[in-house]
């Protein structure tokens, strides 16, 4: 009983913080999202389920109610866009991870604190310098022209490639750490006997590293995943603003369309989705832990 | 759950804003990026003993969404004629009586009492100019002289035109090209002025208000969407190729005023700040710095940009203010908006 009020008391510093910067805001959110939007932001205290119905259908140029999957082609993109990057990321992370835990421990050091680096820049500035970088008669557009391998190119940014580009350099770190983590647990006696047995090394990769290291690949996966689904400085200063992720689409409810219930249900909506992959990695983690 | 957190935070911090403690000897000015010259803030906190926290947006949709969530601390802001309408109309600002302020005596006569604050109890108009839109001339030879070329984008321009990343300058220059009324409530005109953007989109290359200076002078993009006294600060300042266009549809007029939020924890400092800033020296000094026409008095006689080296301020072309839309007219331009923006 006693441990019990000493947990209690020494966690709740960060309940009333969660509660307060956490919980609260969202209670706030969810309950704008039933609420009637004012014509200049803001809302009026008129319960309405149409910022709910709004994301399916919306009024036409007569103002007839109809079906409109314009809102549905955004979150697709946004969950194709965010689910490539996380695909790229493990591309990436895998061979970069497993070659960093191959180091000295003085070389893995330097590796790790080398990956985790740029975390120590504001993400606005880190986002800008691909700017400089794609952009025409950028760094590497003009480099590439030094060289003489290409010519007289379009513009490298402000494009669903760029996106990516920017997305997969901001987020990988968060997928090379966990990876990293579970190479290192990995015994490598097992690999060293998958080779006596005459394993071929594609075979090993397949059937003993991939296996054992699933935890940190799901784990990954789902860090570089959810920071995606919400994202908004990549798409605007590197895809342009012309087309939109839900993050932006919740931005601009708030500010250019001054519809706060219709963006306060659009993150009701993110959270949603975002909810589902947590839930998803937790439930695969204690089952993990029960098989052990 | 680190990330959980960060997730939410991040979604969340769009309709939270952190409020600093007021203190007796503070102002929190919210203003357009890169319009107060630093000499100026430096000279009045010299002056008064008054610490100044300076912010920047780049949209009056900015401005209004931070204003309307209640929990901003800002104790002067600089919004657009027609969003000081709707600010009066939502309850926003503080009235300051500012006809009685020694600003309102800088004020020229003809910004005086205007339908956006009628008694000029609200605001002290500050600067003028309009919107319109600016070409790299290294990039781009053909003419500039109607917002054709803008919508309608050939040759060179095509596939490199940017365009304000807000409808509030955009689509009333839409307006003005197709001769339709500003906050027109007709749905058919509306849908003409959607069809004419969403067929522009295929030669846009980015919607941005930000950073215009370097996309434009260094050819990146070579058109784009701009204000009048910023593209000349780019040409003077910089060197800049470039040209602010007058187009003969007309240019989209704005006025920006210095207002006091309704929740301001400072306004007394906040009225000595107008005061200061309407000041004859002052307001020359920001005239040459910010380089758009000035609302209040200015010497003439230290006055950097004048008629035949600043064509940008003094334009040719005719010139419409845009006013504050109906909910109904609002709504379409929202719809064309964000059908545009799918």
């Amino acid at each position: 009983m006693k441990k019990l009020s000493w947990n209690f008391w020494g966690l709740l510093p960060a309940y009333l913080v969660m509660s307060l910067l956490m919980v609260l805001p969202l209670l706030i959110i969810f309950y704008v999202s039933f609420m009637t939007s004012d014509a200049y932001g803001g809302y009026k205290a008129i319960f309405s389920l149409q910022s709910y119905s709004q994301i399916l259908y919306t009024a036409d140029w007569d103002d007839n109610l109809v079906l409109n999957f314009q809102y549905l082609k955004i979150i697709a993109r946004t969950l194709f866009l965010s689910g490539a990057t996380a695909v790229i990321c493990l591309l990436v992370s895998f061979p970069v991870a497993y070659y960093i835990s191959r180091q000295s421990n003085n070389m893995k050091t330097l590796l790790l604190y080398l990956v985790t680096l740029p975390f120590w820049v504001s993400m606005v500035v880190r986002v800008y310098a691909w700017v400089l970088i794609l952009s025409n008669d950028g760094v590497l557009e003009s480099s590439l022209r030094f060289f003489g391998l290409v010519g007289d190119i379009d513009s490298l940014l402000y494009n669903n490639a760029a996106m990516m580009v920017g997305m997969v350099y901001t987020y990988i770190p968060l997928m090379i750490l966990p990876i990293y983590a579970s190479i290192e647990k990995l015994d490598t006696r097992l690999i060293e006997a998958a080779s006596d047995l005459y394993s071929s090394r594609m075979n090993t990769l397949r059937r003993i590293i991939l296996p054992l290291c699933k935890p940190g690949i799901v784990a990954g996966f789902i860090l570089v995943l959810v920071p995606c689904l919400g994202t908004v400085l990549e798409p605007m200063l590197l895809g342009g603003g012309k087309t939109m992720m839900l993050g932006n689409l919740i931005q601009n409810q708030f500010g250019v369309a001054r519809n706060w219930s219709f963006g306060a249900s659009l993150t009701v909506l993110l959270l949603c989705i975002v909810l589902f992959f947590l839930m998803f990695q937790a439930h695969r983690a204690s089952k993990l832990r029960e098989l052990s | 759950m680190k990330y959980i957190t960060k997730v939410s935070l991040l979604a969340l911090s769009i309709s939270l804003t952190t409020g600093a403690n007021a203190e007796n000897n503070q102002l929190n000015v919210y203003t357009w990026a890169e319009s107060i010259d630093p000499v100026l803030i430096e000279n009045f906190q010299k002056e008064t003993g008054i610490e100044i926290t300076l912010d920047s947006y780049t949209s009056n949709e900015d401005l209004l969404a931070k204003l309307k969530s209640g929990s901003s601390d800002y104790d002067v802001v600089f919004p657009s004629q027609h969003f000081v309408k709707i600010m009066i109309q939502e309850g926003l600002l503080k009235n300051i009586d500012a006809k009685n302020m020694t600003a309102f005596k800088q004020v020229d006569d003809r910004w005086k009492n205007k339908w956006w604050d009628k008694s000029s109890e609200y605001s002290i108009p500050f600067v003028y100019g309009t919107a319109g839109y600016t070409v790299n001339r290294d990039k781009y030879k053909g003419p500039a002289n109607s917002w054709k070329e803008f919508f309608e984008p050939t040759g060179a321009a095509a596939g490199n035109v940017a365009v304000f990343s807000t409808p509030d300058e955009i689509i009333p220059a839409a307006q003005l090209y197709l001769d339709i009324d500003f906050c027109t409530e007709k749905r058919t005109d509306m849908k003409k002025v959607y069809q004419l953007l969403k067929k522009q989109k295929e030669y846009v290359a980015v919607y941005s208000s930000d950073n215009i200076s370097s996309r434009i002078s260094s050819g990146e993009v070579v058109m784009h969407n701009w204000w009048d006294g910023d593209s000349m600060r780019a040409r003077k300042n910089n060197n800049a190729p470039i040209e602010y266009a007058q187009p003969k549809e007309g240019l989209v007029g704005w006025l920006d005023s210095m207002v006091v939020p309704r929740n301001s924890r400072n306004s007394d400092n906040a009225k000595t700040f107008i005061n200061w800033m309407s000041e004859k020296d002052n307001a020359t000094i920001e005239y040459n710095y910010y380089a758009h026409s000035s609302a209040v008095a200015i010497d003439e006689s230290k006055a950097i940009h004048k008629k035949e080296n600043s064509p940008e301020i003094f334009p040719t072309a005719f010139i419409k203010f845009t006013r504050a839309c109906s909910p109904a007219a609002q709504k379409l331009v929202d719809k064309v908006w964000t059908k545009l923006l799918q």
